[in-house]
């Protein structure tokens, strides 16, 4: 009886020590690539710093030129209303053709075309007309500048009504009218940087999490070397899972090093939740984005196969699940599709802890999707593992 | 320089790819289900957002007004909550991205000519989201502050409500869409989606196919060979430009044909730029695979410096204008920025070279220079 747990104890040590050693061996053949060490610095550092600074998903200086037929002060006034951060006013045209040429080239965003006789009307209680063409190369941006400059012209409108409906002293104070509130949570200042540091965070979490154990793995099947590890005394499992173990060493820390070394002193990104909750979701995340690599890794037979292969995969995982565009948009099949996207949950999990404070009381159901797929890709990939030499 | 050399050692890389069955499918395949996959489902409106409300008036005039977001195809509506404070369940676990509450005394203030505060607490983790959300609801909200003051001021003053409109409206605004005249996200997105394939697989496809024999040491036999840098360059890398340049026609016809996305610009125009970009992506490749020996590295180092900028800066979903100043010098390092006005000048615009010709030159100098430093950094006699 004794003697058994001895044995059992002693074949528990045996099985983690062998787990260490070969979790040691990746990390060294890790390191021993410089590009490999270069790249990932650069990627968890500099990287992250430049899109925290430079991307601004919302329209910004949408370019603008104006022809003014009216030249009046009503037609001023107006001008003077499309202004920064949503357009910016570059100049005024001679006549209505020039602006076309200009968009045609891309140097012009939106043409504002205002007739003659502007203030006239206006003044007189007349309708009036002002017209803006937009180039919609990029549909959704066009579209967000024809809603802005709606969104001015309206107020616009309404001052002036105001004043001839209301009379100037009483204002909009006494019509009939909504005005909107708006309370934005989490990030009250709408802080892009936030925003942009965390989803470079997770796409390049994502890259590194499914490229390196899979092509580690590719790489020893490559070599052969892959044979002197079956015929060792080590398990499926325990070929498979050092893999893993080492890259979600590397990045946690890498993580660690992003988080409290670039986007908490560059952007003052907040961790409101647990930290430590963040970082276990972080390994969980790291493991079943490597249950995919892997899984790769087992149905390919060489490296630039399984390059290729995860690619192939992880662009829609990077475009589609939620931080490029927002998820509720996407049609029905898309999003059916992305629950096998670890990155789906992860987002949610990660925006969660960081900027909404939620802890596993809300997050519980994305963290055991993640975990149940985690689970199945690493449990089909080791039982393939030992099939694909058959 | 031999041609004949030049066409041995491409024989020679085209029978070593075509061998690998799996590469040479996947090679060719890629671009294409990322062009179905994408083309139908990266759908850039945002729409459908999932919203809740809070009616603490319940009077028919605050229904009618809740009616205009329910029957919005930009809003889904989720439920109806109790109090405020529920809300917060709502925003913290996703399941509500705004909550729109409307205050007591919502219809009487209404009536009475006062004006009323609607209050809209929104997820503010999403940025771009937001900041749409709150156009949805000021464009609502404006729509429907216009029809009761229209009511108000044919009332008040007397007049007709066509006269009464025309005193609370005097201004319209007509938009014209121009080059995409339905603003369809799908036809910006998918010309810039030719863009995405040629810049990511290709790098991909030449490092791999370089570092390879670096990697399993059959480089050796070049080494030793009677071959010039210059001739086994150009025949290397020749089988990959000439799939990736199959892959870009192939991309255009799934975009005109399958997608029906107009082209309204000059074919030759755009399939001498595409073998440009085609020649600079594979020069990418090229650089990638003189500095690192390992295939591990090599698509390690590929995949950061094509995927990130292609999906940040190449104009394929932020417009470069937009970037801050930092950010828009680094876009012009990048060569896809350049074939994106390209492609959507090409496709959409329907310009020619006289509008274009700054972003055809840019990549014929990228991809010369990139051959130029390829061919001064690769050494047929390494150090080690």
């Amino acid at each position: 009886m004794n003697g058994r747990t001895t044995s059992g104890s002693r074949r528990a040590v045996v099985w983690w020590g062998r787990l260490v050693v070969m979790t040691r061996k990746e990390l060294i053949q890790l390191f021993r690539d410089l590009p490999i060490v270069l790249f990932l610095t650069y990627s968890f550092t500099l990287a992250i710093l430049i899109s925290g600074n430079g991307l601004r998903s919302q329209l910004h200086n949408a370019s603008l030129v104006v022809y003014d037929g009216d030249r009046s002060f009503a037609s001023r006034d107006l001008i003077h209303r499309f202004h920064q951060p949503y357009f910016r006013f570059i100049g005024e045209l001679s006549h209505p053709d020039e602006g076309l040429r200009r968009m045609d080239r891309g140097s012009v965003m939106a043409i504002l075309e205002i007739p003659p006789r502007f203030h006239e009307q206006l003044a007189a209680g007349e309708p009036t007309a002002i017209q803006l063409l937009v180039d919609t190369t990029n549909a959704p941006q066009g579209f967000s500048a024809a809603g802005y400059a709606g969104r001015i012209v309206a107020e616009f409108g309404q001052d002036i009504s105001a004043t001839r409906i209301g009379g100037s002293h009483q204002g909009l104070a006494s019509l009939p009218i909504i005005t909107s509130e708006h309370r934005v949570w989490y990030n009250p200042d709408q802080n892009e940087a936030w925003f942009e540091s965390i989803s470079a965070l997770l796409r390049t979490i994502t890259i590194f999490a499914i490229l390196l154990p899979a092509t580690a793995m590719a790489r020893e099947k490559e070599r052969g070397t892959v044979e002197q590890l079956l015929v060792s005394p080590l398990t499926p499992l325990q070929i498979m899972l050092p893999k893993v173990l080492a890259m979600t060493l590397v990045i946690l820390g890498a993580t660690a090093v992003a988080l409290f070394g670039v986007m908490q002193p560059a952007f003052g990104v907040p961790v409101r939740g647990s930290v430590i909750l963040l970082f276990f979701m972080t390994a969980l995340f790291t493991f079943t984005t490597a249950g995919m690599g892997l899984f790769a890794s087992t149905i390919t037979r060489n490296q630039a196969q399984v390059g290729l292969l995860t690619l192939l995969v992880v662009a829609p995982m990077l475009m589609l699940s939620g931080i490029t565009t927002p998820m509720e948009a996407l049609p029905d099949w898309v999003n059916a599709l992305m629950l096998l996207s670890p990155l789906r949950y992860f987002i949610e999990i990660a925006y969660g802890i960081l900027l909404k404070g939620a802890g596993l009381d809300v997050l519980w159901s994305q963290a055991i999707a993640m975990a149940a797929l985690g689970g199945a890709l690493f449990g089909f990939g080791t039982w393939r593992f030992r099939r694909q030499f058959q | 320089m031999s041609l004949k050399r030049v066409a041995t050692v491409a024989s020679k890389e085209w029978r070593e790819m075509v061998r690998d069955r799996m590469f040479v499918l996947l090679a060719f395949l890629l671009p294409v289900l990322w062009m179905l996959v994408f083309g139908y489902g990266l759908v850039l409106d945002v729409e459908k957002i999932p919203f809740v409300v809070v009616d603490r008036d319940h009077s028919s005039l605050s229904r009618d007004y809740l009616y205009r977001f329910t029957t919005s195809r930009y809003f889904d509506f989720k439920g109806s909550l109790v109090g405020e404070a529920e809300a917060d369940d709502w925003l913290e676990s996703g399941k509500a991205r705004a909550v729109i509450v409307v205050p007591e005394k919502f219809e009487e203030r209404l009536v009475a000519g006062q004006p009323a505060a609607v209050q809209t607490l929104i997820d503010g983790t999403f940025p771009l989201r937001t900041d749409i959300t709150k156009g949805y609801v000021i464009a609502i909200n404006g729509a429907f502050s216009a029809d009761l003051l229209s009511d108000h001021v044919a009332r008040m003053q007397g007049v007709s409500r066509a006269r009464a409109e025309i005193l609370a409206h005097p201004i319209k605004l007509e938009i014209r869409y121009l080059y995409n005249e339905e603003v369809r996200s799908s036809w910006s997105t998918i010309p810039a989606l030719v863009m995405f394939s040629l810049m990511l697989a290709p790098p991909l496809l030449t490092a791999l196919g370089i570092v390879r024999e670096k990697e399993s040491g059959s480089i050796y036999n070049i080494y030793s060979a009677t071959v010039g840098k210059v001739e086994y360059l150009a025949g290397k890398l020749a089988p990959y430009v000439a799939v990736s340049f199959v892959n870009a026609v192939v991309l255009w016809l799934l975009a005109t044909l399958w997608f029906g996305v107009p082209f309204k610009g000059n074919v030759g125009l755009f399939l001498i730029s595409a073998l440009l970009f085609v020649l600079t992506s594979t020069g990418i490749g090229l650089l990638v695979s003189i500095m690192v020996s390992t295939q591990i590295a090599a698509l390690i180092v590929t995949m950061v410096i094509s995927i990130l900028p292609t999906i940040l800066f190449s104009g394929l979903i932020v417009p470069v204008s937009s970037l801050s100043p930092g950010a828009w010098i680094q876009a012009h390092f990048f060569p896809g920025m350049y074939f994106t006005n390209i492609v959507r000048g090409t496709f959409l615009k329907g310009v020619g070279l006289d509008v274009l010709w700054p972003d055809v030159l840019a990549l014929a100098l990228y991809a010369a220079a990139l051959r130029l430093v390829g061919y001064r950094l690769f050494t047929k006699r390494p150090r080690s």
